[in-house]
Order: structure tokens, then sequence, then C-alpha cells
């Protein structure tokens, strides 16, 4: 029975690889100003349940909605609610940093987008690297782009795959608080996270990814990320 | 959300009404136009001049080249005695030419069509995939135009490419029914490209998927021989405008995993050609092993072993019969030999030996699908105590055996129709032992050193050590040939052509198994 008021609801989700599951059946929902913590070790699958949730690899069994629609990544109204930041680090090699966002700003039809992608490089500390190819910054300024690219948009669904990799604390902390902020405006967040800092800052309920898949506290989740 | 007007450009009326299709045409635009801006700040007219003066001159010394060959062979087969067999009598060439030119014509397209399909045909670069198929908007303007650009080039390269089978094959056609007819195979050409858009529109569409255009394609195979006449073309050409007009609008709607899928394929695969890398073209083409072969050999896999020698001997042939691809190639390239040597098409017998040479080498070639994987990650023949010419005699035996039985057969048919006896097929079984190693070989060439200097050639500098390394593999797997195609030539299998043939197999397996391990650049 879908949640109406949902923005993402699972229900019996089997993922994996070749008809084999990675992990154990996945049913969760996250509402609007929801953050959902997705916690597991090493190989648990958390990855592989994010990529099925955002459409990127199709399910074993089971049902996700986005906003009570199936998640279809191909449907131009998903690609309007979803917002998802994987690992990908892939960029034009003949764009510069402002004209990725700027791509992305224009992409989706932003108003004041040269206004937009300054206010994104000003957060992201990039305004002194935004005239330069993504093959001339660093692997952690790479990711602060794609961050970048994934929070200059609007969605209502926000799904951020260990996204604290490659960054300074400071930044963590500063993300922490966008992830915060973007809930607060009313999208849902599902955040794959080694951080345990990161998942407290952020997370309203936690996903611990095993074989048997259980809903707990961020501060449960935190407790099982730092093997205590 | 609309698409603020500053970024409409000219959206048809009702086409668009969210803006999504005029907010990805301005995207698609902005990212080409920062691209060129980039690009061109980057580049030289001094270097732009040399690659285009290097490019044309490439060009023109292919052609002449090319050209000087068919008119010459063309000559050679105008003077020609029909009555004068190739390689078999007269009473055995049962196979009218002009059969033969449509089937050959036939399986141009149904190879055009599979390797379309390989490829997309809709297809965006990675950097395109990331960045422009997330974004909500119609994705018609990310995809057509590079599309477009490949049916176009598709079709006027088909056409190029017919002229000399034309020039060979219609003596007395006109150079307006050469045209003619090329223009028609140009346009079949697109149209097998546009099918294969057709079929990407279908998500998860596969080799059953490619049964019934295949189909489509007989009577299409037929236009290009069916004279001077212009009707042919204007046939082709209305097929060709019926298909794109159905596929081509609606290639937005392809899924975006196919589209990452085809690029990453084309990208792979442009890179290799690039590269001069016969290997990692092979890797970027080779489909996916299906399903159903990831447990062939499981029972002899299982069976207890004695030994690191018989260990490796099974894990071989357990990852032969998994990663081999099916049987279609050398059942194809084996059928053309004999429809060749069979049809009445005054073929001189050096041409018939040099295309049982061309499909013996192809067919090599696809029989080293382990080898090239393994040359991948070398450590893996370092995992079991045994030295490194007992692994290569290892991985030689299973496309020895294959090739020998490939060779059997083309030679067994042969025999039947009356070329050399029995000892032929005794002959060719030996002779696959051998093409079975230089398929190996070839499957095992070092990754090329580019610091080395170049050598100047008339298609440009090609650098030293990748001229031998194209020829690496081809060139015992030919050697491993020469007694046969002797047999073949004179249509006698001499007692002492066998010993020479065992001799020079063995020599060919022994060259590959001192072989050292290379290491390859991999993909």
């Amino acid at each position: 029975m879908a949640d109406l008021g949902a923005v993402l609801q699972a229900t019996g989700l089997l993922v994996g690889y070749f008809r084999a599951p990675v992990c154990g059946e996945v049913s969760v929902t996250v509402h609007p100003g929801e953050v959902l913590g997705v916690v597991g070790v090493n190989g648990a699958g958390k990855s592989t349940v994010v990529r099925t949730l955002a459409g990127r690899q199709p399910a074993l069994a089971g049902d996700v909605l986005v906003q009570g629609l199936p998640a279809l990544p191909d449907a131009v109204m998903f690609r309007r609610q979803v917002s998802a930041i994987f690992d990908d680090d892939l960029f034009f090699p003949a764009l510069t940093v402002r004209e990725h966002l700027l791509l992305v700003a224009r992409g989706h039809s932003l108003d004041a987008p040269d206004q937009r992608v300054t206010a994104e490089l000003e957060f992201f500390g990039l305004r002194d690297r935004a005239d330069v190819v993504p093959e001339a910054l660093s692997s952690g300024q790479r990711r602060r782009l794609l961050l970048a690219a994934g929070l200059i948009r609007p969605s209502s669904l926000l799904i951020l795959d260990e996204p604290e990799q490659r960054l300074d604390p400071v930044m963590r902390d500063a993300l922490a608080q966008r992830i915060g902020d973007h809930a607060e405006a009313g999208a849902a967040v599902v955040l794959v996270t080694h951080d345990p800092r990161l998942l407290v800052q952020t997370a309203s309920t936690c996903l611990v990814i095993d074989d048997v898949v259980e809903q707990l506290d961020p501060d449960q989740g935190a407790a099982i990320i730092a093997g205590s | 959300m609309p698409a603020p007007e500053a970024l409409r450009l000219r959206p048809t009326a009702g086409e668009d009404r969210d803006g999504t299709l005029a907010t990805a045409r301005a995207v698609v635009a902005f990212t080409r136009k920062s691209s060129r801006r980039y690009n061109r700040a980057r580049t030289s007219v001094g270097g732009l001049f040399i690659d285009i003066y290097s490019s044309t001159l490439a060009l023109a010394c292919v052609l002449a080249i090319a050209g000087s060959f068919v008119f010459a062979l063309r000559d050679e087969i105008a003077r020609r005695d029909p009555a004068q067999g190739g390689l078999v009598d007269q009473q055995w060439q049962m196979i009218p030419a002009d059969v033969l030119w449509i089937l050959l014509t036939y399986l141009a397209f149904t190879g055009l069509l599979t390797l379309a399909r390989r490829l997309g045909p809709a297809a965006v670069s990675s950097s395109e995939g990331s960045w422009w198929l997330p974004l909500p908007v119609d994705r018609r303007p990310m995809v057509l135009p590079g599309l477009i650009r490949l049916i176009a080039g598709v079709g006027l390269a088909s056409a190029v490419m017919y002229l000399p089978f034309s020039l060979l094959t219609a003596l007395d056609r006109t150079p307006t029914g050469h045209l003619l007819a090329a223009g028609t195979f140009g346009m079949v050409a697109v149209i097998v490209v546009g099918g294969a858009t057709l079929l990407q529109l279908r998500a998860g569409s596969g080799r059953r998927d490619l049964l019934w255009p295949a189909l489509v394609l007989l009577p299409l195979a037929v236009l290009p021989s069916l004279g001077p006449d212009v009707w042919p073309l204007l046939v082709a050409l209305a097929f060709a405008v019926g298909v794109l007009a159905y596929s081509l609008p609606r290639v937005g709607i392809v899924a975006g995993s196919e589209l990452m899928r085809g690029g990453g394929v084309s990208g792979h695969a442009g890179a290799s050609v690039f590269l001069l890398d016969v290997n990692e073209l092979s890797r970027a083409l080779a489909a996916h092993p299906r399903h159903t072969a990831s447990t062939r050999g499981a029972k002899l896999y299982v069976r207890h072993t004695v030994g690191p020698r018989a260990a490796i001997v099974r894990a071989d042939i357990v990852a032969f019969l998994r990663l081999q691809q099916g049987v279609a190639v050398p059942l194809v390239w084996l059928g053309a030999c004999l429809a060749l040597v069979l049809a009445d098409a005054a073929l001189p017998a050096v041409v018939q030996l040099l295309v049982i040479v061309v499909a013996g080498c192809v067919t090599g070639t696809s029989m080293g699908v382990v080898a090239r994987r393994t040359a991948l990650v070398p450590e893996l023949d370092l995992l079991l105590p045994v030295s490194t010419s007992v692994v290569m005699l290892s991985r030689i035996l299973m496309p020895a055996v294959a090739m020998s039985a490939w060779m059997a057969v083309l030679t067994g048919a042969l025999s039947v129709v009356g070329v050399g006896g029995p000892g032929l097929i005794l002959l060719g079984a030996v002779a696959g032992l051998g093409m079975g190693a230089g398929s190996v070989r070839a499957a095992t060439r070092p990754a090329t050193d580019w610091t080395a200097p170049a050598a100047e050639t008339p298609f440009g500098p090609v650098p030293r050590t990748q001229i031998a390394a194209l020829y690496r593999g081809i060139d015992v797997t030919f050697l491993a040939m020469v007694p046969v195609l002797l047999a073949l030539y004179t249509g006698n299998v001499y007692p002492w052509l066998i010993g020479v043939q065992a001799a020079v197999s063995a020599g060919v397996v022994l060259v590959q198994m001192a072989a050292k391990p290379t290491s390859q650049s991999g993909g």
C-alpha cells in the first residue's frame, strides 16, 4: 500500500547481481524532511541498495516508489525529483569547473544560474579553481565538484553514496549542515556513510545493511560504524 | 519547470510544451561551444594543417593501392577462361556466382547489424552519460546528432567499400551501374543501422532479437545485385526513409543505461583502433558471456585432479567452454570458404586460397578469448607451481583442438569434392594445431612501446614495435597453413608434405611455448 506522504518507499526490496541477493530484504519509507542513514560493513551491500533505490540497477524483487511513482531513471519526472551523487569521477575534459555547474543549472532551468554557480563554488571552496578543467583538480576537489553539482539543483530526494570520502573535516561539517538544510527545505535524503559524526549530525533514522536489514537510531548506527 | 526564454531554441509548435527539448538543445549547444573554445585554444593552425595533410595523403595512398589491386584483379578475372577451374574441378562448381555474391552481401549486412547493435548505435560518452543523462530534459538533442553522423558515415563508407566488390563481381556493368549498385548498398547499410536503432528502443534486446531483422535483410541483400537500374536504389531509399522516420524521433526514449553501454563500447573500440591494438578491439567488441555459459564444464572442474599441470589444463578447458563465443563466426567463415570454392565465379585459385587464409586467421583470432583475458592478469599464471611453458601449452590446448576440428571440416569438405583425397583431412587437422598456437600468440601480443621512434610509412608515422605487434600471431598462423595451402593449390597430398606440416605445426607450438609472458595495457 503506497504511503501517499512518502518521498521514497521501498517494499520487499531485494538487491544483488545475477539473481543472487547481496543482503536482506529492504523495506523502508522516507518522508519529506527525513534523512535516512545507511550503514554497514564493507561489502554488506549499501551501495547496491542505494544504486537500486536510485534506479541505476534493477531490483531482484520488490518495489521502489518515488513520490508514489515507480523509480524509472529514464522518466523526466524521476530525473527532476531525484538527485543522486555517486563516486562517478567522470567529467567533460574540455569543460571548466564553472561550466560543469552551469550545465547542471541550465539543464534544470534554474533562475539566475550564474549567481547560483558562483554561490556553490564559494560554498565548496572551488572559487579559485572555477576556470580550470576537472583534470587539474585534486581528487578531493573533484569530489566537491560532484557534490556541488548534486546540490545546486532542486530535488525532493537526495541520494548520497559516502559523500564524506576525500573531504577534509571542515568540509564534512559544512556538508552535514548543507544536508540538514536540504532536508529542512522539505526534501528526503538517503545517506550512505562510514562517518559516525556525519551520521549523527544529519540522520533522523538509520538503516543497517546486513543479512537481515534493521532500522535503528542514528546513535546505534554510529556505534556499529565505530565498531563498538 | 519551463525553460527560461533565453534558453529556448525554436522548438516546433506543440512539440515542446514543457520546454525540455529546448533546454536540452541549449545544454548541448553550451557544452559543444565551451569544448570548442577550449580545444581551439590548444590547437595550432600548423598542427591542424599537418593532421589534414597526413590524413589526406594516407587516404590517397590507400585508395591508389586498393584501386590498382582491384583493377589488376579485374583484368585477371576478365582474361580468365571459365573452364579453367579454381581449386576444384568445374563439375563441382555448382553454386551460381550471382547467388554467391548475394550471400556475401547478406553476410556483410548481418555483420554490420551485429556490429551496429554492439556499438549502440545510439550512444553517449561516459562524461555525457554522467552530466547530460540525469538532467530532466528530452534526450533527443543529446543523442540524435551523433547518431545521424554515424548513419551518414556508415552509408557513405559502405557505398565506397562496395565499389571494388561491384567492379570485381559484375564485369559487364557500366560505370553508372557500379555507382548505382554502390549507392544501393550504402542505402541498405543505412537501413541496417536504422534497424539496429529500432532494436535499441527495446530494452534488453539481445541475440534473439537479431533474428527477425536478419530475415528482413535477406530480400534487401538482393537489391544491390539487381543490375544497373535505378529502381533498386529508389526502393532502398524509400525503405531507409521509412526506418529512419520511425526510429530517429524515438531515439530519446532509449534507456540511459543502454546509451551508456553503447558509448562505453564505442569509446573502447575507438581508442583501440586509434592505438592499433587488435586485442583491445576484440575485448571491446566481445559480447558478455551468457548467464547459462557460466556453468559449462562445472562437473569436469570439480573432479579430483592430480598435480598442478592437470589443474591448469582443466582450468583452461573450463575457461574456454565458458568464455568462448558461439560457433557462428567459425561456421560463417567455413561456409564462406566453401561457397567461394564451389561457385562458378571463375575466381583464380590464388584468390580462393587468400580467402581461406583470411578465414583461418579470423577464426583463429576468435579462439584466443581465454589467452586475451588472462594476458591482462599475468599473475594468474604464477599461481600454480608450473613453468610458463607448461602454462602456455595448456593455454594453446583448446584453441588448437578447436582449430584442428575447423580445419578438418574444411579440408574434409574439400576432399569430398575431389581435392587432395583423405590425406588432406589429416593435413588440415595437423595445420589446425599450429593455427591454435598462432591464435594464442596473437592474443598475447605485448603492449606497444610508444616511446620507441616511429617508422615513416605512406600512412603516416607508425611505431616500429606496433608494426611487428600487428603481425604477431598472424605470422605463425599463416606459416602453419602453408603446407595445406600448397596441397590445395597442387591438388595432391604428398607424404612428405604431411611430415612438413607436422614439423611446422610442432615448431609453431614450441615457439609459442617458449614465448615469454607479456604484459598488456588492459582495458
